[in-house]
């Protein structure tokens, strides 16, 4: 189906980072007129972006037979997309305000920023998962759960803008169109819990592989990994408890999925310090 | 050409220039005004009118055979109110022909309001409308005239900033407790005193959902009389200390000399409900609340000065609004008026 798309994958890509840019430029335009953008406009944007990046990972993937989460740039457009598509399930079930404008400025500095660097978009030799299914989901679930934490970050944000607004008695301009406190705190906490839970899920299946390919991960692949994944465990048991809650709680998140994505880049190097023998050429995608 | 619309009117008086004594003694009630409003149909020369009685203002639109009937309703009005007309003359305006269009357009708009924007009038408007309709007082001309000018409010009011922000302590109360809290009604809200302003903001919170009110009083009659006003219950003034926990926004406007809630109370108060913020207005004078418990981590303090000023610079920028909402008025008032005479021409003819 893929093969009759004249569109390559890369072209897609920029369209898509070039929809989420024009997505975010409308909120900002907008509120910059002290008034509230349209959210059926804002909705339809992310929609159409989220869309030709679908048809650009689709076309990345079967291309090299697998989930594309290869390199830097196919991680970067991966969480955009995850990104995206949480929004798409959080927004209108919270009506959060803003959270569309948000989400917009995060995924166009994810899939815009990832074509700054040409290298991230290097070349792999196929069967980076080595054929093995579980860590091919485990690799999907852990960068989804990424979205997570990213949506979160953005909704710490928010609440962290809506606190700094109400404390220091800013009552115009963007504080007027942020959602309550409350709304934030709530969706935080439901976040963290949705994200705890699909990148222990993802480590769960990542250790089926690990116990049986002891040799081929890397402890400080392993360590960052675990980090992050007891980072956010310890922040979620913390909020039960009502240890750390409210800005704290936003400040924790936010650190946290900074962390995140630079351990992102310990375990790319740990993919490029044991890449599997490879089973065919180097795929060189075009672009 | 004659003019063919010269006896469409308006006589009143409003906020704007009399004073509330005097607007007292020309108030009706609104028996009263359907009394006059069919008192003023049934007045030989006049084919349509059209009372609007508010706190406000008192204004009646008509239509009559000759401006000279307008005269002739002063006195009659004066005569039921009992009041001299000199009195009434001193107060009243009157607006003829393309003036009373602009005139109900800009009253509709909140343009003539005390509150420049507010909504209220026009639902008043409207139902001074429906009543007068109702009653067969309004014809073609009133009907067209009220109906255009509820078309051209709404359209002022989405085209401009003249409704945008709160201009009242209340309604600013309820606005940053929104933001605070989202929907409110699962907040709970403690009144401590029961002075005029806090009874107001407690209103206002009703009004948006809040269900849960507590009052404490030094006078507990004072407490208990103004919790059952608000459906709420009442405590004991020296137990309110032990239950601060459980109340998410206090309203504090009591006469006390000192300071009733200090920092560290409301923090040890925050320990219990780490998770739930606290909205803290102070509308006392001196203040009851120490201004360090803003420090407190999730505690929003808010007093009589802060809330001012977020509704003196919310009216300032709706005053800065109003010469956009009087170009789209003018723009209704000139339609209006080329339709109105065209209507009355081929009537005539």
């Amino acid at each position: 189906m893929f093969n009759e798309i004249t569109m390559t994958d890369g072209t897609a890509f920029k369209v898509a980072a070039a929809v989420y840019g024009g997505a975010f430029l409308f909120a900002l335009v907008v509120l910059l007129m002290r008034r509230a953008y349209s959210r059926t406009i804002m909705f339809a944007l992310l929609c159409g972006g989220f869309l030709i990046q679908t048809l650009a990972l689709n076309l990345r993937g079967a291309e090299i037979k697998a989930c594309p989460l290869g390199n830097p740039f196919e991680i970067a457009q991966f969480l955009a997309w995850s990104l995206v598509l949480l929004f798409f399930i959080i927004g209108p079930a919270f009506r959060l305000r803003l959270l569309g404008g948000f989400t917009a400025g995060l995924a166009t500095i994810l899939s815009a920023g990832s074509f700054i660097i040409p290298s991230w978009d290097r070349a792999y030799p196929p069967g980076i998962f080595g054929g093995n299914h579980w860590i091919e989901l485990h690799a999907a679930l852990a960068i989804f759960s990424y979205g997570f934490f990213a949506i979160l970050s953005l909704v710490s944000i928010m609440f962290l803008i809506q606190q700094h607004g109400l404390k220091t008695k800013q009552f115009k301009g963007i504080y007027r169109y942020l959602p309550s406190l409350q709304q934030l705190d709530l969706m935080a906490k439901r976040l963290l819990l949705t994200g705890v839970i699909v990148l222990t899920a993802s480590l769960a299946f990542g250790a089926v592989f690990w116990v049986s390919n002891f040799e081929l991960v890397p402890v400080y692949k392993l360590t960052a990994t675990c980090l992050i994944w007891l980072g956010y465990l310890t922040v979620f048991i913390l909020r039960i408890q009502e240890k750390l809650a409210t800005r704290r709680h936003a400040i924790a998140t936010i650190v946290l999925f900074v962390l995140a994505i630079a351990s992102l880049r310990a375990v790319e190097s740990a993919r490029e310090s044991v890449e599997p023998p490879a089973q065919g050429a180097t795929i060189q995608i075009e672009r | 050409m004659s003019e063919v619309l010269e006896s469409l009117f308006v006589l009143g008086t409003s906020h704007h220039a009399t004073p509330l004594e005097v607007r007292e003694r020309f108030a009706l009630t609104q028996s009263q005004a359907h009394e006059l409003q069919k008192m003023l149909h049934q007045h030989e020369g006049i084919r349509e009118c059209l009372v609007l009685n508010t706190c406000n203002r008192l204004e009646i639109y008509g239509l009559a055979d000759c401006i000279e009937r307008v005269e002739e309703i002063r006195g009659l009005f004066c005569d039921k109110q009992n009041v001299s007309e000199e009195l009434f003359n001193q107060y009243a305006y009157s607006h003829s022909n393309l003036e009373t269009l602009q005139h109900v357009l800009e009253v509709s708009a909140g343009l003539d309001s005390q509150m420049v924007g507010e909504t209220e009038i026009l639902g008043q408007l409207k139902q001074a409308f429906a009543a007068a309709h109702d009653a067969d007082c309004t014809g073609k001309v009133l009907n067209r005239l009220f109906e255009k000018s509820f078309q051209a409010a709404k359209e002022a009011r989405t085209q401009t900033g003249i409704t945008r922000g709160q201009v009242s302590i209340g309604n600013v109360v309820v606005d940053l407790a929104s933001r605070i809290f989202g929907k409110l009604n699962g907040s709970r809200v403690l009144l401590l005193g029961s002075g005029e302003v806090s009874e107001k903001t407690a209103q206002a919170l009703k009004s948006r959902g809040v269900g849960d009110i507590t009052v404490s009083s030094r006078t507990f009659e004072n407490a208990h009389k103004l919790a059952h006003s608000l459906g709420g219950a009442a405590i004991h003034f020296e137990d309110f200390n032990a239950q601060l926990e459980h109340f998410d926004i206090i309203i504090c406007s009591t006469a006390a000399p000192n300071t009733l809630l200090h920092k560290e109370v409301i923090a040890l108060t925050m320990k219990q409900r780490p998770e739930r913020p606290c909205f803290l207005i102070d509308l006392a004078m001196p203040r009851d609340v120490d201004p360090a418990v803003e420090e407190v981590e999730n505690v929003y303090l808010y007093n009589l000065d802060d809330l001012s000023s977020i509704a003196n610079e919310n009216l300032e920028a709706r005053k800065a609004e109003i010469e956009k909402v009087r170009e789209i008025l003018n723009k209704h008032a000139w339609n209006l008026w080329l339709q109105l005479r065209r209507r009355e021409l081929m009537r005539k003819v």
